[in-house]
């Protein structure tokens, strides 16, 4: 099993932020989406990833996959197709 | 033209042509071939603007036309190709690249080294019903609730493709990474 399930706390001890690693892994999309609605479980996973070295490196790589995936998986309209999308429209318009 | 046609005009170019980019990104997506995403928008874009008048002022005006373009394409493209296959939603596991890579590149450094071609690749390759809510959040940028108008989804249900598709893209990606020698 790799060390980092065997260092997986659940229930006892104290929970940094009062939550556990599967709570957060659970929810780590919608708190960096910022869809989170509950200001507690925000501040309870904020809390969380200050503290755990298990769960703060998982955050830092799903923020840098979110990144890569805006800057580069975007293509951009042809400038020939809002040009003639544009004139569509135009004679539309002339022809009222 | 008339006075109220060139509002009109005016008012559809700064509304709904500002999200054009969108719409070519996600009609890319679905179509999967650069001349029909470019058809499918200018017949969008056209439909649009002939229900101008029954856009309600002060919604979500991309989310409206997201909504277009799927229906659009549902009707008129997709009968032209292969529908499909349904995703197994039960059978495929969606593990976190995370925890298979954590001892070697915790920080996603092998990411940079992944080319545009490459991640627009296996975007495609998602399943639709993941593709659409990964290309709209992710690439596009909008809210769990927009995402929701514009596919009639509830928004449970937008959160839970969000999330396995984000995984499974993650997976494809890491194994294209492993393969390439990128990761040690």
């Amino acid at each position: 099993m790799a060390f980092w399930k065997t260092l997986r706390r659940k229930g006892g001890g104290a929970l940094p932020g009062d939550i556990d690693c599967e709570a957060v892994t659970a929810r780590l999309y919608e708190y960096i989406d910022g869809e989170l609605d509950d200001p507690q479980t925000v501040e309870k996973i904020r809390r969380h990833l200050d503290l755990c070295k298990l769960c703060f490196p998982h955050y830092d790589f799903e923020k840098a996959f979110l990144r890569y995936i805006s800057e580069h998986g975007r293509t951009s309209a042809p400038p020939e197709l809002k040009r003639r999308i544009f004139k569509a429209i135009l004679e539309e318009e002339s022809r009222d | 033209m008339g006075e109220d046609s060139a509002r009109k005009q005016r008012e559809f170019e700064r509304e709904a042509l500002a999200h054009l980019d969108t719409l070519y990104n996600v009609a890319l997506r679905l179509t999967g071939s650069a001349p029909d995403a470019e058809d499918l928008v200018q017949d969008t874009v056209t439909k649009a603007y002939g229900a101008w008048d029954k856009y309600e002022r002060g919604t979500n005006c991309r989310a409206w036309l997201v909504t277009i373009l799927r229906n659009t394409f549902i009707n008129q493209y997709r009968r032209k190709s292969k529908r499909p296959t349904p995703v197994e939603f039960e059978t495929v596991q969606d593990v976190s690249v995370f925890e298979a890579l954590q001892d070697r590149d915790p920080s996603g450094t092998f990411f940079r080294f992944i080319v545009d071609d490459e991640v627009k690749r296996a975007i495609q390759e998602l399943p639709e019903e993941f593709r659409i809510p990964v290309v709209l959040s992710d690439v596009e940028g909008l809210s769990y609730a927009e995402i929701a108008e514009a596919l009639e989804l509830p928004v449970g249900t937008v959160k839970s493709r969000l999330f396995r598709g984000r995984r499974r893209l993650q997976q494809r990606l890491y194994e294209y990474a492993l393969e390439m020698g990128y990761i040690g």
